[in-house]
């Protein structure tokens, strides 16, 4: 017989109803699949209405004059040609700022350097991080110790990371050349970051450091859902751990790698601070992203609606991968 | 009432209360950054503090700046003055409040706010000041570099002409034609410079060049500063010269002083203000090679440290030299058994004898002043013989004014002094904003970020170029 058929079947007989309609929640939610009442009449509901307006009518205002506001606002500003100190014209709207980002160099190099981070950084510490979950999920002994250290390095400040690794990158004395230089592999030492060929790697591996932790924790308790019974059926039929791991139990974490994926990505669109930390508004073409090319525009240059438009793209790719999500979520009766 | 004017009104204060919240936060993260050594700037602070004492500055700014965004159009009012500023860090902050402290005495009715906007070389109070001006809520006065870099300023006519009410022609004899002429870039006086600090300056560890048998000051010109890092490198274990190229500011202004070195201050000026820098192609392309080949002797980990960090390797006797504005030498007078000419000492860039490259800091007077009369009076104070004796002793920089005595300051700094007064030309700085606007000095520096990465030569002067000509 078909491992998975066994599997399912035991999912089926031990804990029956609950899954009948809905997967199973493996990112340590509960799943509520009850609908709101329709049986309430339409007065009842009104007063409901008026009843909660102060609870949720405060922070909808606030939120959406200083979130949408000014995402709004932003989109105008980006459409003017408004620069230096005056005051922006909304006279004459066109979409000249954008037409100048396509024939810039250094928009398309900034764009690209956006890309790379974003898919190798989620790629990477999503891997790590399911590692790491999966070698503390063994039941190993001190295992919340090990838990808070590597979760440690996320609750760290930009600020405080960014120096860190930069004595850590550091070619004289730094601990990653110490180390090779220790191990006789001498030639392997780099110009971490200045060297143009390792510099992305190099501030990649670092936010990896940092964030492969969350992405620990989201995975743990993703695995911790999954019912002890699917591991006991899936040795009873003689499952290697490794075929264990990746035909039951990897793709029941799929929520678990998607919501911490949207998470990750939307971080890395936004990973200005560890870069302005170590090298400024100017952190040079191999590394150079949006979100610090946006910053030189608006403030060192004054170009604000150029900034504008750079921050418009930043919040369009940022939208691109939230909105599926967000719509997923929305099918499936969870938002 | 058109519809335009109440867009236009509701955009304001749209524009009031969301600058609060972001300069709050943008002077926040800058402020942490700053002092942490990212872009170091030249703050003239020596070795200052750890990244501890950074933090609580950066949140006291925050605060700062969401007060003085919150208040709104209504200014202070009340007639007391708000001085936004960077000078935060130890030696400066001392200076700053030394200054204050005399404008206090002499103009008791006088209340001083001292709202300072914390993180290295401006790069927060650069946000606050602008969401300021543009919310017309500006404070009584600000620190910012004179020169080019007030072109922003002027273009949308946001600083008053100080001609008549500060700069008397007793002030304006005191000062040298270059400081005057970036305290004026549309020939008209808009701020006061407060202090000089030199930047082609070529730092030496003294017991190094001994060891090493080269005599500084034979160097004639940046190529045979080559031949005595060669030889340094040769006869000593020490890195010819210390650079920092984390952050492409520091290799910006070796390049320019390098230019005028081989060519002159004349050349130097024509090509920053000619906007066409084909005229000047060879010239840019020679001192770039120049610095490319110095990079052979730069000390290894240049790539991941900060100026101050640099500098400290020249103390220590790890490099024999650095180019650095003469902030570099506070460093060395905290550094306890590390004497001026025992252990360190200073020339004229090699090529630059007579030259006087002036990173200056000064004050300015907004329009739509909360306080015109006491603005008036700080910065006459600041442009005083008083003031400026106050201020730039415990500054380690000079007095732009020429007749302040000199007694208060240490040796070095009154040999710089003489230099000054000797000096044939006092040229502006691109890395620190005298020559160029600032649109241009950032690009640049995106230049220069590229050549410290890749030290192309082709392609660093093609970033220049189109800088320079506004591409």
């Amino acid at each position: 017989m078909n491992p998975m058929d066994l599997v399912s079947r035991l999912v089926r007989s031990a804990d029956d109803e609950a899954h009948e309609d809905a997967d199973v929640r493996t990112d340590g939610g509960t799943a509520t699949s009850e609908r709101q009442g329709s049986g309430r009449g339409f007065l009842a509901s009104n007063r409901n209405l008026v009843e909660s307006l102060p609870f949720w009518l405060p922070p909808a205002l606030l939120v959406g004059l200083f979130v949408y506001g000014a995402i709004g606002w932003n989109v105008l500003i980006s459409l003017t040609d408004w620069e230096g100190l005056g005051s922006p014209e909304y006279g004459s709207l066109d979409l000249s700022m954008y037409a100048q980002l396509l024939g810039d160099d250094t928009f398309i190099i900034a764009f690209r350097n956006t890309l790379v981070l974003l898919i190798a950084f989620t790629v990477v510490s999503l891997a790590v991080g399911l590692v790491v979950a999966i070698l503390v999920d063994q039941r190993i002994r001190f295992e919340n110790t090990f838990r808070t250290v590597y979760l440690l390095p996320m609750s760290l400040s930009f600020v405080v990371t960014a120096i860190f690794w930069s004595w850590m990158y550091n070619f004289e004395i730094g601990m990653i050349n110490q180390l090779l230089r220790l191990a006789g592999l001498d030639f392997l030492t780099q110009q971490w970051i200045s060297d143009p060929q390792w510099k992305m790697a190099a501030i990649i591996f670092a936010l990896m450091w940092q964030f492969s932790g969350y992405c620990m924790v989201v995975y743990l308790a993703g695995l911790r859902a999954i019912p002890t019974e699917q591991y006991e059926a899936a040795r009873t039929d003689g499952a290697s751990t490794l075929r264990m791991y990746w035909r039951i139990i990897v793709p029941q974490l799929r929520a678990s790698t998607t919501s911490a994926a949207v998470v990750l990505m939307v971080f890395a669109l936004k990973a200005f601070d560890f870069l302005y930390v170590l090298f400024g508004d100017t952190p040079g073409p191999s590394v150079d992203i949006l979100s610090v090319m946006m910053f030189r525009e608006a403030f060192s240059t004054t170009n604000w609606a150029y900034g504008s438009a750079i921050a418009t793209v930043l919040f369009l790719m940022a939208l691109s991968v939230i909105g599926p999500y967000l719509l997923t979520q929305y099918r499936r009766g969870d938002l | 009432m058109t519809d335009d004017n109440q867009r236009d009104a509701t955009r304001r204060s749209v524009l009031k209360g969301a600058s609060a919240v972001g300069t709050a936060g943008l002077v926040g993260l800058a402020g942490c950054t700053g002092g942490g050594g990212g872009e170091g700037g030249d703050g003239g602070s020596g070795g200052n503090g750890g990244s501890g004492g950074n933090g609580s500055e950066g949140t006291s700014g925050g605060d700062n700046a969401s007060d003085s965004g919150g208040s709104g159009g209504g200014g202070g009012g009340s007639g007391e003055l708000e001085l936004v500023h960077w000078w935060t860090a130890g030696g400066e902050q001392e200076a700053l409040n030394a200054l204050i402290e005399g404008f206090e005495e002499k103009y008791p009715d006088v209340a001083v706010n001292n709202n300072p906007a914390p993180g290295g070389a401006g790069s927060a109070l650069d946000a606050v000041i602008k969401n300021r001006v543009l919310n017309e809520n500006p404070p009584s006065s600000f620190q910012i570099w004179p020169g080019e870099a007030l072109r922003p300023y002027l273009d949308s006519d946001v600083l008053d002409d100080i001609g008549d009410s500060v700069w008397t022609s007793e002030m304006q004899d005191a000062y040298l034609q270059g400081p005057k002429d970036a305290a004026a870039p549309n020939d008209t006086f808009v701020a006061v410079p407060l202090n000089i600090h030199r930047l082609n300056n070529l730092f030496y560890n003294t017991s190094v060049m001994e060891e090493a048998g080269v005599d500084p000051s034979s160097i004639s010109d940046p190529k045979a500063l080559l031949d005595a890092m060669a030889t340094i490198e040769e006869n000593t274990d020490a890195a010819g010269m210390a650079q920092q190229t984390q952050s492409p500011w520091s290799t910006v202004q070796l390049w320019e002083t390098v230019f005028i070195g081989e060519q002159d201050t004349e050349t130097f000026k024509s090509m920053v203000e000619s906007g066409d820098a084909s005229a000047n192609e060879d010239a840019i392309k020679s001192a770039l090679t120049t610095v490319k080949d110095y990079k052979e002797y730069f000390n290894q980990d240049a790539g991941s440290i900060s100026w101050d960090q640099a500098n400290s390797k020249v103390i220590n006797g790890e490099a024999a030299m650095i180019h650095q504005g003469d902030w570099a030498a506070g460093q060395y007078r905290a550094q306890d058994g590390f004497e001026y000419e025992q252990d360190w000492n200073m020339v004229a860039y090699p090529g630059t004898e007579g030259v006087y490259s002036i990173v200056m800091d000064s004050f300015v007077m907004p329009s739509n002043n909360p306080s015109p009369e006491a603005t008036k009076k700080w910065l006459q104070y600041a442009g005083s013989v008083e003031g400026q004796q106050k201020f730039n002793p415990i500054k380690g920089s000079i007095p732009p004014r020429t007749d302040v005595p000199t007694d208060p300051f240490g040796p070095f700094l009154q040999s710089q002094i003489e230099e000054f007064k000797n000096s044939d030309t006092q040229p502006p700085t691109i890395a620190h904003g005298t020559a160029v606007p600032p649109e241009v000095k950032t690009s640049i520096e995106e230049a220069f970020s590229g050549f410290i990465e890749n030290w192309n030569v082709d392609r660093a002067y093609s970033g220049i170029a189109d800088a320079i000509s506004g591409n």
